[in-house]
C-alpha cells in the first residue's frame, strides 16, 4: 500500500509535467500563429489544423488507453488499472470537447460545412458519446469493485465498437459525395508546416502524460483517503 | 442442468412472466405507434416526401422501442430481489445470459413485428418482396443490440437512475447498425436488387457475431462475485 | 485570381476555445492536487 507521501510526490510530479506542458503549448501557439507560413488557398483558418489534429489524436488515444486499461482490470484485478482508466477517460472527454469545438470551426471555412460524416470525426464523436455513458455509469455506482468491473465491461464493448463505426461510416461515405469548397491540402506539406504540426503533436502528447499522471495520482489519493 | 436446457428454462420463465402481465410489450408497442404517428405529422408535406423519411423513421422507431422493451429486462429481478435466487440456482452465468438474451430478443422481435405493419400502413409502402429483406435487416440488427442491451441492463438495474442509464449507454452502440439498416432499407424500398445490399447484411451479421459472443463472455462479470 | 479568403476569425475562435478548455482543465486539476481534497 502506497503511503500518503508517495501519493503527494506523484501529484507533484504530475503538476510539474503539466505546467511544463502548458508552457510548451504556449510555444506551439506562438509558432503556429507567427512562425508558420500561410497555406496558399485556405487562409488563416487552415492553421486550426495545428490544434485540431493533435487534439483529435489525443482524444482517440486517451479513450483507447482507458478502454484497454479497464479491460486489463478484468484479467489482472489490479485496482490501479481502473484508476488509470478513470483518469484517461476524463482526459478523453476534455480533449474530445476541444476537438468537437475546433473541428467545426475548421470545417466551415475550409469545407463549407460545419460537419462532415467522415470516418475520423464520426468515430471520435461516437467514442465521446460512449465514454460519456461510461462516466455516467461510474458516477452512479458506489461500490469500487463493482464500479471497476462494470467499467471494464463497458470499456471492452466500447473498444469493440471502433471497427464497426469505422466500417459503417466507410460504407456510408462511398455512396455520398462530399461537399467540397476548398480541398484541404494533404499530399505534400511544406517542411515549415510539418514541423509545426509535429511539434504540436509532441507537446499535446507530453501534456496528456502530465495530466494523466496528475489525475491518476489524485484518484489514488482519493482511494487511500476513503479506505 | 445442461447449458442449453438452463437457457431455455430461463428464457421460458421470462416469457411466461411477460405474457402474464404484458406491461412491457404494451408499453413498447404503444410507444412505437405514437412515434410513427408523430413523425408523420412532424414533417412539412411539401418539403419532405414520405418516401424520403420512411426508412429513418422505421429504424428510429424500432431502435427506441427496442430500448424501451429492454428496460424491463432485469426490472423484475431488481424489484423482488430475485437476482440472488437466480444466482443460487445451479446454472452458469452464461446460461443466465443466454436465457435473458433470448427472452429479450423475443420481445423486441414481437414489437418490431407490430411496428412493421403499422409502418407500411402509415407510410403507404408498397407490398413488395423487398419488405421481407427489410424485416430481416430489422431482425439482424436487433439480434446484435439486444445482446449489448442485456449486458448493459444487468448493470444499470443496480444503479440509481436505471431507466435513464440504459438508453444513455445503449445509444452509442445503436448508431452503426441503425445507420447501416437505414441505408439498406432505403435501397430496398427504392427497388434495388437484394444482391446490391449484401455488404450491409454482412455488416449486421458480423456485428451480431461479435456482440453476442462478447455478451456471453462479459455477462458473468456483471454478476456479483 | 483572388487571394486566400479572410477567415481569421475562425482561427482566433478555435485557438481561444481550445486554450480555454485545455488550460482551464489543467489549472483546475492542479488546484485539486494542491488543495489535498479527497472528494473526486
Amino acid at each position: 500500500m502506497t503511503t500518503p507521501a508517495a501519493h503527494d510526490s506523484l501529484i507533484r510530479r504530475g503538476t510539474v509535467l503539466t505546467v511544463i506542458g502548458l508552457l510548451l503549448l504556449a510555444l506551439v501557439y506562438v509558432q503556429a500563429i507567427w512562425f508558420t507560413p500561410l497555406e496558399r488557398w485556405q487562409g488563416q483558418a487552415h492553421k486550426i489544423l495545428y490544434i485540431h489534429a493533435p487534439v483529435a489524436y489525443m482524444t482517440l488515444s486517451a479513450f483507447m488507453l482507458a478502454g484497454l486499461a479497464s479491460a486489463a482490470y478484468l484479467f489482472l484485478r489490479d485496482r490501479r488499472l481502473d484508476t488509470f482508466a478513470e483518469a484517461s477517460s476524463e482526459l478523453g472527454l476534455v480533449f474530445g470537447a476541444a476537438m468537437l469545438t475546433t473541428g467545426p470551426l475548421w470545417a466551415k471555412p475550409i469545407w463549407g460545412a460545419w460537419w462532415q460524416w467522415e470516418p475520423r470525426l464520426t468515430l471520435t464523436l461516437l467514442l465521446v458519446l460512449l465514454f460519456v455513458g461510461y462516466r455516467a455509469l461510474r458516477n452512479a455506482i458506489d461500490d469500487p469493485d463493482e464500479r471497476a468491473r462494470y467499467s471494464a465491461v463497458v470499456g471492452i464493448m466500447a473498444l469493440a465498437m471502433v471497427p464497426f463505426v469505422h466500417l459503417s461510416v466507410y460504407l456510408f461515405r462511398t455512396i455520398h459525395p462530399q461537399p467540397v469548397l476548398l480541398k484541404p491540402s494533404r499530399p505534400e506539406m511544406p517542411i515549415e508546416m510539418l514541423r509545426t504540426l509535429l511539434f504540436s503533436i509532441a507537446v499535446f502528447t507530453f501534456l496528456y502524460i502530465g495530466l494523466v499522471t496528475l489525475r491518476y495520482a489524485i484518484g489514488r489519493r482519493r482511494i487511500a483517503a476513503s479506505s | 442442468m445442461t447449458f442449453w436446457r438452463a437457457v431455455l428454462v430461463i428464457a421460458g420463465k421470462d416469457v411466461q412472466v411477460e405474457l402474464a402481465g404484458k406491461t412491457a410489450l404494451a408499453t413498447a408497442v404503444t410507444f412505437a405507434a405514437l412515434v410513427l404517428v408523430i413523425f408523420n405529422f412532424a414533417r412539412d408535406p411539401a418539403e419532405v416526401t414520405l418516401a424520403t423519411l420512411a426508412p429513418s423513421v422505421l429504424w428510429v422507431t424500432s431502435a427506441f422501442a427496442g430500448v424501451v422493451a429492454l428496460n424491463r429486462s432485469f426490472a423484475m429481478e431488481r424489484h423482488r430481489g430475485a437476482i440472488d435466487g437466480l444466482l443460487l440456482a445451479p446454472v452458469s452465468r452464461s446460461a443466465i445470459f443466454g436465457g435473458k438474451y433470448l427472452a429479450n430478443l423475443a420481445f423486441v422481435l414481437v414489437v418490431n413485428a407490430v411496428i412493421l405493419p403499422l409502418f407500411i400502413l402509415f407510410f403507404n409502402v408498397d407490398l413488395t418482396p423487398a419488405l421481407g429483406w427489410v424485416a430481416l435487416a430489422l431482425g439482424l440488427a436487433a439480434a446484435g443490440y439486444v445482446a449489448i442491451g442485456t449486458v448493459l441492463a444487468a448493470m444499470t438495474v443496480r444503479t440509481r437512475f436505471a431507466e435513464l442509464m440504459l438508453p444513455v449507454l445503449l445509444l452509442g452502440f445503436l448508431v452503426p447498425p441503425v445507420l447501416v439498416g437505414v441505408q439498406a432499407t432505403t435501397r430496398l424500398l427504392a427497388g434495388r436488387p437484394p444482391g446490391e445490399i449484401v455488404g450491409w447484411f454482412r455488416f449486421l451479421a458480423l456485428y451480431d457475431v461479435v456482440f453476442i459472443t462478447l455478451g456471453f463472455l462479459l455477462f458473468p462479470a456483471t454478476m456479483d462475485e | 485570381m483572388n487571394g486566400p479568403p479572410e477567415n481569421a476569425p475562425y482561427m482566433i475562435a478555435a485557438y481561444i476555445v481550445a486554450a480555454v478548455i485545455v488550460v482551464g482543465y489543467a489549472l483546475a486539476l492542479i488546484r485539486r492536487g494542491r488543495r489535498g481534497d479527497t472528494d473526486g
